[in-house]
């Protein structure tokens, strides 16, 4: 193997990848830094959301701003519903609990989703139209940039709400110490149903950024979720930030592991999440959590 | 205090003699029965026996120890390729293809988890997705001699030589026969192992690992024991189902595979080495169920939400899964058979019913 | 043996900024029963959490026996002979009484997961003896009603007794006991005082436990040291300790503490 790889496309190449795992790993972050649950459903909500915008797009022939709007509108709702009904009613003492229920409840959107809409492969309108960017000898496909650029506007508009906002702050409070949160008034099911809502319509906006590159089947969130999920607990679940760095790094591994030696793409980025957690338990830029003996 | 055992495992015993009588009964009885396909039947049954071993194995390291695996279809895998490719490439003994796949299976769980230490929850839930991920790629990858994404078909009958002796297993009721004694004997061990000081350090670090450390409970030992333990099962099975299915591909194992494993052991209830046992079998049933309805051709879709919603619901609903409503249903018997009887336990002042003077 | 059962020196830990424990020596000699005391935050579990090796201290050596203990393994302490409780119970909350006594004898039960699993020979005797040391424990503290019962059910003062209880069954030579008197009202400290007192002179004890109630401590120590911020602030008999001006000084700050009359 020589290293004469063409470094710049690929880097190019594995921050917009990395953009997609981020962005899905903001949803992942936010539920659990609100409800402290760790989902492994957001791969399928998105991918259902999705669905739901393309139905608008197709079927009822809306433009797209309206339906891209619309199906937020739904994500937010359905996210908060699934909260609602499902995850209150679970007793969350151990952590296999939540795992266990948001592993049934991707099964569930799974299998509605193959029902409804079939499992062939459709195409999906693509929300900008023009000419790829150039610099130097890289390509930039305007698609790309625009989910690099959604990327770092959701990051720094997510970390400026839990760090200034009022409901933010009551957000972050309800996870730390529900008590204490409870006492000041802050209502816990109020603001666990507005995280998922939140995160699920956030799953909703990456489904629809993805689509066009993806195609639209029921499995095109699979892989990505999958490696947002690592990127998640790399970059420190309860971290932004860190679901950014942690999405980005392992963007760029998965472009020049995929251009080296594809059939390994997800063993590679694996051994190296292990990796990563086995010296930092509580991933990059994680809190760690200690027991008080 | 033997005798004390005997009588305890004596009645907890009960079931488990029941299934056992089952299981000898079933193939004879068969053969009775008209319009059945008793190869067919028995050839499922032998599936459900196989996914068995597999969960009472993830039970004792879910259940028992309280960690958590989304990649025993790795395990099982590995046991399964290290079986094939030692019975088809180098045409050793079925018997001896096991042990060493179930070695090897075991000694990567060993392995497995030494990074499980450092981790815990979710982080943990992800370093096993991303191991029962990689495995069947890393099959495809070297595919030269694995037979790659097309397989490994066409495996000899499996073999038993005993001295003079060789067994052969050609049938259906042969294979069958095979896992029920396979399975049976893991049972005993996983009960054995689970009432016995072993299994209290098991519990003891699930319950509080601080306690567990304070007591002396080597979490480095268990917790790789408990991981190597679960893979060695998983590996056993592993071989077994390769030569029941004469023939494996990589396809066989994906992560849908390692959430059945974890669905069984979750809805027969963590915990219980019997409730993995009934789990396995009843979602076995259940996905061979589904496939006889009308709506044969949406199957996958269905199997999938039913299964996705059994996790919800037993989780919702019945936390202790199926070995919890019987617990429950026993209680509440022994409860009204004693209603009338005084009650035994007195609350005894410290001081009172102290023997130090 | 000559010197102190206990011998710690120089202690110092710190997490994040935080000077948790500093530069603290103490000492407890066989059949003391020696009180760790001062005011909340004062370090005393983080003491505790340090022989228990929990926390790793950056400073100091723990001797136990004459053997450096520093940087033992958490699980080889009760090897040693050491054994706790603990300030929130930490019990086996799915596994009753007996069960929790059994697992405290966990070093003394030979096992190993083939022998338990193929049940070979000598895995049923080591358990038999085990239940029966158990039953004495539970015969001892008065738990026989509770014997079989689940401890999540149990009121937290007889979890207490079943984590003190688990302590004595593995027969340590030092106990560590970490606030025993929390929850109990006086009738049930004394009691408590009564029983720690018995068990030293009938098993040779040796005690050191870290309490807020005075007047327990001030009737059962033998020896009292005091902590404040980290700190070893006083050392001596309950009747120094409790007419030091420093010590007095220390509690003022909180005004529901007083050094009453035992």
């Amino acid at each position: 193997m020589t290293l004469d790889l063409p470094w710049g496309q690929l880097l190019i190449n594995g921050l917009a990848l990395g953009s997609l795992y981020a962005l899905t790993a903001f949803g992942i972050v936010l539920i659990f830094k609100t409800t402290k649950v760790i989902t492994f459903a957001q791969g399928e909500t998105a991918m259902f959301s999705t669905f739901v915008a393309f139905t608008l797009l197709t079927a009822f022939q809306l433009p797209f701003a309206l339906a891209f709007v619309l199906t937020l509108l739904f994500a937010a709702v359905f996210g908060a519903l699934i909260e609602r009904v499902v995850l209150r009613r679970i007793n969350a003492t151990t952590v296999l609990n939540p795992v266990i229920v948001t592993v049934g409840l991707s099964l569930i959107l799974l299998g509605a989703a193959g029902w409804i809409w079939g499992y062939e492969i459709r195409t999906f309108p693509d929300p900008v139209v023009g000419p790829p960017f150039r610099l130097g000898t890289v390509v930039v496909s305007q698609l790309n940039a625009l989910i690099f650029a959604v990327t770092l506007v959701l990051m720094a508009v997510l970390f400026a709400f839990f760090r200034f906002t009022p409901t933010g702050i009551a957000m972050r409070a309800v996870a730390e110490n529900r008590t204490a949160a409870q006492l000041m008034g802050i209502s816990i099911g109020r603001m666990n149903a507005l995280g998922w809502g939140m995160g699920t319509a956030m799953g909703a906006v990456t489904g629809m950024l993805i689509a066009p590159i993806n195609y639209l089947d029921p499995s095109m969130m699979g892989d990505v979720a999958l490696k947002a999920f690592a990127a998640a607990v790399v970059g420190g679940l309860t971290s932004l930030p860190g679901a950014v760095v942690g999405g980005l790094v392992l963007g760029i591994i998965d472009s020049v592991a995929g251009f080296e030696a594809a059939e390994l793409r997800n063993t590679i980025a694996f051994a190296l999440i292990v990796l990563v957690l086995v010296v930092r338990p509580s991933g990059l830029l994680g809190k760690h959590e200690t027991k008080k003996v | 205090m033997g005798v004390r055992w005997l009588r305890r495992g004596g009645r907890a015993a009960a079931p488990y003699g029941l299934a056992l009588a089952a299981v000898l009964v079933i193939p004879p009885l068969l053969v009775i029965i008209p319009g059945v396909a008793p190869g067919y039947v028995l050839y499922l049954v032998s599936l459900a026996l196989i996914y068995a071993i597999v969960a009472i194995g993830l039970g004792i390291l879910v259940g028992h120890t309280g960690q958590i695996s989304l990649g025993h279809a790795g395990f099982f895998a590995i046991g399964a390729y290290t079986s094939a490719l030692l019975t088809l490439r180098l045409g050793l003994p079925f018997v001896v293809a096991l042990v060493v796949a179930a070695s090897l299976s075991a000694a990567i769980g060993f392995l497995l988890g030494l990074p499980a230490l450092r981790l815990s929850g979710p982080y943990l839930a992800v370093a096993t997705l991303g191991f029962g991920l990689a495995i069947p790629q890393l099959v495809v990858w070297q595919g030269s001699w694995t037979g790659g994404s097309s397989g490994l078909h066409g495996l000899p009958p499996a073999s038993l030589p005993l001295g003079a002796l060789t067994i052969v297993f050609r049938t259906d009721q042969d294979y069958y026969y095979l896992a029920a004694a396979v399975l049976i004997l893991l049972t005993i061990f996983a009960r054995n192992v689970v009432t016995s000081h072993t299994g209290r350090a098991f519990v003891a670090i699930r319950d509080s690992e601080i306690a567990a450390r304070a007591m002396g409970v080597d979490l480095v030992r268990y917790k790789t024991t408990a991981f190597a333990l679960s893979a060695l099962y998983a590996g056993i099975a592993g071989s077994l189902y390769a030569h029941v299915l004469h023939g494996i591909s990589p396809e066989d194992f994906t992560v849908l595979l390692s959430v059945d494993f974890l669905t069984m052991v979750v809805l027969g209830g963590l915990g219980s080495v019997g409730g993995a046992l009934s789990g396995a079998l009843l979602l076995t049933f259940l996905q061979n169920a589904l496939t006889r309805l009308p709506v044969v051709h949406d199957f996958k879709n269905l199997y999938i939400v039913v299964l996705g919603a059994i996790l919800i619901l037993t989780i919702a609903f019945l936390p202790h899964g199926l070995a919890g409503v019987v617990r429950s249903v026993r209680q509440r018997w022994a409860a009204r058979v004693r209603a009338g009887a005084p009650r035994g336990d007195q609350i005894v002042e410290l001081g009172e019913g102290s023997a130090v003077r | 043996m000559s010197g102190p059962l206990l011998e710690i020196k120089d202690l110092t830990i710190s997490f994040g900024g935080l000077v948790a424990v500093d530069g603290v020596d103490l000492s407890v000699n066989r059949g003391e029963i020696v009180g760790l005391i001062g005011p909340n935050g004062a370090g005393k579990t983080t003491v505790f959490n340090c022989i228990s090796r929990f926390y790793e201290p950056h400073h100091g050596t723990i001797r136990f026996k004459e053997r450096d203990i520093t940087r033992a393994r958490s699980h080889q302490i009760i090897r040693f002979g050491i054994a706790r409780t603990f300030q929130n119970v930490e019990l086996c909350r799915s596994m009753t009484t007996l069960e929790n006594l059994l697992v405290g004898q966990h070093v003394v039960v030979h096992g190993g997961v083939i022998r338990d699993g193929l049940r070979l020979r000598g895995a049923g005797a080591d358990e038999a003896r085990a239940t029966m040391r158990a039953d004495e424990t539970i015969e001892l503290l008065g738990l026989a009603g509770y014997r079989d019962r689940v401890v999540s059910a149990l009121p937290f003062r007889i979890q207490k007794l079943v984590e003190l209880g688990r302590a004595l069954v593995s027969k340590p030579d030092l106990l560590l006991l970490d606030e025993p008197t929390a929850g109990a009202d006086s009738r049930e400290s004394q009691a408590l005082a009564d029983l720690i007192r018995r068990m030293r002179d009938r098993f040779d004890l040796s005690v050191l436990v870290v309490e807020h109630d005075m007047s327990f401590v001030m009737g059962l120590c033998d020896r009292l040291y005091v902590l404040d911020f980290g700190r070893r602030i006083a050392a001596g008999t309950p009747a120094q300790v409790r007419t030091d001006p420093v010590v007095i000084e220390a509690y003022l700050g909180e005004p529901e503490r007083e050094v009453s009359d035992a």
